[in-house]
């Protein structure tokens, strides 16, 4: 049994330690909103955050999310109000298939954590994920917008 | 009751051409959106594929014994099993004619590979256990008896007398002797021209890597013995008559196929792929649903690839430069079964001709079986190499014969006043301002400016090249589309539409037709797709169609509905039918203040109002348009890439673009296509690369060996729009989901040679990646082809 702490809910959820946090969240508590992408890491599909750190939960075994505060794009708004980034991202009309944008979502919301005011280079590094839809520009022009927000 | 908005302020901000918000992405930004492994369905059991490691070989037994045994394992089935069930095979829906007139070789697909295996990655057997871990242990536990053969994974090693049989009853490999033009005229026009350019150049190989990897959940019903398929496809009304028809030998009735949200396909879901006949099959064996979800690496060898063409091409021109003639020669690859659209064939045919006033055109395309993954569409679907070969013609020719390449493309650019205008590729443009787009696009990208930043380029020790890539493509053929508009009883109206939206964003812009065309207000309006028990006809999205069909659909159908709403508001209001306006969602007795609106109507319907016999009892329609003819979107591209001598590797630092996509009915999401296509045609020609070894096993087969781009390799683009309403349907509407990538292979490749073009380099092929250019500036000049 792990325990855990899903958008401030406690969970116990008896899996084999070394599932990866990503199919634990999608299958075993059915939080579907994060995804998978490639299961090594590269594309950010299963970005959450453990502790406000984006970590991509594909790689990460369930035994180390235990005890540890985790965040998925389910927990972002508030009371039903879109978090400040959900809110840019649909200002801007960030997504088009709109697959990898809850790893996007996450990943910009930690980026904006430790660097309130990123430059296009700050973003480019930070924002390894990958979008084959390609919404790159507008990824940007969202996190500029919150980040002036 | 008026139930109708302030219909003036209505349409400036949800009318046609206005910049809506698109009406799905709440949703999909809260991770609320359903994509087809967010599905489970109650007792649903799990498959896993068991692919084949080899490329080619002769399959003499399969051992499930130790499989079956295995914990939670329900079932593993073969091809066999699926033939004894009378479940039959993929078919190829496409025959084109050799040049001999002769019947081109289709071999059906088995699901599940029968008698030999004829790439890494193809179906061969599937395990259907209680958990998806269980399941994909007992793939491992399934041994397979084979003999290797020798495997072929090029074209022209294919065709070598000698060379591995991919298929017995397609001899030498040959798939397809494609043929079109006239060759003499063509030949003539080389014989007297000034000046010939040819270049030998390659459309390589691309896995499409739609974010969201294939899945998919069969279940059957006993009772109504029926079908359902949950998919991400791309229209559900093709795939449920290719899976009745082809597969399950029933009445399309008898199967019903559904898709959520789709994470991305760019031409790749749209056909029935060998594991949805397994999921059928086993639901229907097991009496519970059955899901699939591919794996990523098995998507890079299961999901079908895009492109790889080799081709010469070549441009024979006059002394003052006018093109006489332009010719391609070459290879597609197939694959190892034949889907389509065949890229290297009629696409090919029709986008060569690009903007151009080129008065003969021939295309010469061998098609070729090998022991690779089967190559089918990806964005544009062999549009983009068509206006990829002509557009570094171009650059070539004008580079040799000493001509502007600004002034070589006005010189044979069709004019205006030349329209409609005869391609040499048969069809028929009906509208256009090249030059004027050309003019624009020289504007956004500051062309004049170009030597102030290539002096400071230099300063930095960098290489700055610009390339001009015009494009001109032919959307899809025409099929049957159906618009159909139901008034529902909470007073929201449903549009029904067999396109089908997989990331484009279909629900705004269509909502935004009704808005204009019946005054409908913008929230009430919702998109229905993805049931095919909804659709009486559908071709699904494709070939940049949908918003040109949809468009078409949705306008015939408010006609309808305008019709029938007269003869019902005639009734209401006491009036002669011939009497009743219909302006801005209102119905009025001419000259008269007495009027009803179209809601108010629907609604005084369903409170189940007396009608006479004669006047119609609904508003609702189901309306079947026969769709209009392909249009021309065209544009002009120009990039500038800065190239570090020392690493040969490219940024692509300043890109603009100005599109003629005819009427924008939105243009946020027009932008957005736009975005995107660009992106993936920047992926193409500098990074994306899909090798196989010569045993045909890949080497790229993960995003640790295959790149793709991401936010570091995509500037922020400026994107201008020049249009010129189409005349061939009803909105002006030319389609801009494919344009992307038309423009941006030759724009990218163009300013890499232009950059390169100093040290002697001509030619480079794509993808332009560190170690080729940097070979190319560091190695003997043999390296690049002449």
């Amino acid at each position: 049994m792990v325990a855990l702490n899903v958008n401030g809910k406690s969970y116990d959820v008896n899996v084999d330690p070394e599932t990866p946090l990503l199919w634990v969240l999608r299958d075993t508590i059915g939080l579907t909103g994060t995804k998978y992408g490639c299961g090594i890491a590269q594309c950010g599909a299963c970005t959450v955050h453990l502790d406000g750190e984006a970590m991509r939960a594909c790689i990460v075994p369930v035994s180390e999310a235990a005890n540890r505060k985790i965040t998925t794009i389910e927990g972002l708004a508030e009371n039903g109000v879109l978090s400040k980034v959900q809110q840019v991202w649909l200002d801007h009309d960030v997504p088009q298939c709109g697959y990898c944008q809850s790893g996007m979502i996450m990943a910009a919301t930690a980026l904006l954590k430790s660097t309130p005011k990123p430059t296009d280079e700050d973003i480019n590094a930070a924002m390894t994920n990958i979008c084959r839809c390609g919404t790159y520009q507008q990824v940007r022009a969202a996190i500029h917008a919150a980040a002036k927000a | 009751m008026r139930d109708e908005p302030e219909t003036d302020l209505a349409l400036m901000k949800f009318g046609i051409g206005q910049p809506v918000p698109r009406s799905e992405d709440p949703k999909l930004l809260r991770g609320e959106g359903r994509y087809t492994d967010d599905i489970s369905l109650s007792g649903q059991a799990y498959a896993v594929m068991v692919r084949s490691r080899h490329a080619h070989a002769t399959i003499r037994g399969i051992d499930s014994t130790e499989a079956r045994a295995m914990p939670g394992v329900l079932g593993v089935y073969t091809q066999a099993d699926l033939e004894a069930a009378g479940f039959g095979p993929l078919k190829c829906p496409i025959a084109f004619p050799n040049r001999d007139g002769t019947p081109m070789k289709t071999p059906p697909r088995p699901a599940l590979a029968r008698d030999k295996v004829r790439f890494v990655g193809e179906a061969v057997a599937f395990i259907v256990a209680e958990t998806a871990a269980q399941a994909r242990d007992a793939a491992e536990a399934v041994i397979f008896d084979v003999e290797e053969l020798p495997a072929v994974t090029d074209p022209v090693a294919a065709l070598a007398p000698g060379a591995p049989q991919v298929h017995a009853d397609a001899p030498g490999n040959l798939v397809l002797d494609y043929h079109y033009g006239d060759a003499d005229a063509v030949n003539a026009a080389f014989a007297r021209a000034a000046h010939v350019t040819r270049l030998e150049i390659v459309s390589n190989r691309v896995v499409v890597n739609a974010m969201e990897p294939r899945a998919a959940i069969g279940s059957y019903d006993p009772d109504t013995q029926r079908w359902t398929l949950h998919v991400g496809c791309q229209g559900v009304f093709g795939l449920r008559a290719s899976l009745a028809k082809d597969v399950l030998n029933v009445p399309p009735d008898k199967v019903h196929v559904l898709t959520g949200n789709v994470g991305g396909s760019f031409g790749m879901k749209a056909p029935v792929y060998p594991e949805y006949p397994c999921l059928l099959f086993a639901a229907r064996a097991l009496g519970r649903p059955v899901k699939w979800t591919d794996e990523r690496s098995e998507s890079f060898v299961s999901d079908h690839h895009g492109r790889d063409h080799q081709r010469i091409a070549e441009l024979a021109l006059d002394a003052e430069g006018n093109f006489l003639a332009v010719r391609l020669t070459g290879y597609g690859n197939a694959g190892a079964f034949i889907y389509p659209p065949l890229p290297a064939t009629i696409n090919a045919v029709k986008n060569v001709v690009d903007v151009y006033r080129t008065p003969a055109i021939e295309v010469n395309s061998k098609i070729v079986f090998t022991n690779t993954t089967p190559i089918a569409a990806y964005r544009g679907a062999g549009r983009p190499e068509g206006n990829y070969y002509m557009e570094r013609l171009i650059d070539t020719a004008a580079r040799e014969m000493g001509i502007d390449r600004v002034e070589l493309r006005r010189r044979n650019h069709i004019a205006p006043q030349a329209m409609p205008w005869k391609a040499p590729s048969g069809m028929l443009y009906d509208s256009g301002d090249f030059t004027g787009v050309l003019d624009d696009a020289l504007k956004a990208a500051d062309w004049q400016g170009f030597d102030k930043r290539r002096q400071e380029s230099r300063a930095r020790g960098r290489l700055r090249g610009r390339g001009i890539g015009s494009y001109l493509e032919v959307t899809a053929p025409p099929s049957k589309e159906m618009g159909g508009i139901r008034f529902e009883a909470d007073g929201t109206v449903t549009m029904i539409s067999g396109t089908l939206d997989y990331g484009q964003g279909h629900a705004s812009p269509f909502a935004q037709v009704l808005v204009e065309k019946l005054g409908i207000p913008f929230d009430r309006l919702r998109l229905l797709q993805g049931d095919s028990d909804q659709l009486k006809a559908g071709g699904g999205t494709g070939g940049s169609r949908s918003a040109l069909v949809a468009g078409q659909a949705f306008v015939e159908a408010s006609a309808q509905v305008i019709e029938r709403g007269r003869q019902i508001a005639a009734h209401i209001l006491e009036a002669a039918a011939a009497d009743i306006e219909f302006s801005r969602g209102r119905f009025t007795i001419a000259g008269t203040d007495r009027s009803i609106g179209i809601l108010e109507l629907a609604e005084r319907l369903r409170s189940g109002m007396s009608l006479p016999p004669d006047v119609p009892s609904s508003l609702d329609v189901a309306h079947v348009s026969d769709n209009p003819p392909s249009s021309f979107p065209n544009g002009c591209h120009i990039a500038e890439v800065e190239i570090d001598p020392d690493t040969g590797a490219v940024d692509v630092v300043r890109y603009a673009m100005v599109n003629d996509f005819g009427t924008v009915i939105n243009p946020l999401l027009v932008e957005g296509q736009a975005h995107g296509g660009v992106v993936q045609g920047i992926g193409q020609a500098l990074m994306e690369h899909t090798v196989f070894n010569d045993e045909g096993q890949p080497l790229t087969g993960s995003y640790m060996d295959y790149a793709l781009p991401r936010a570091v390799h995509a500037p922020d683009f400026r994107v201008q729009n020049h249009p010129v309403p189409c005349k061939s349907n009803i909105l002006g509407i030319k389609g801009c989901g494919e344009a992307g990538c038309a423009g941006a292979l030759p724009a990218v490749m163009n300013a890499v040679i232009d950059a390169l073009q100093e040290h002697g380099i001509r030619h480079i092929d794509m993808p332009a990646t560190p170690e080729k250019i940097w070979r190319a500036l560091h190695e003997p000049r043999e390296e690049t082809r002449p």
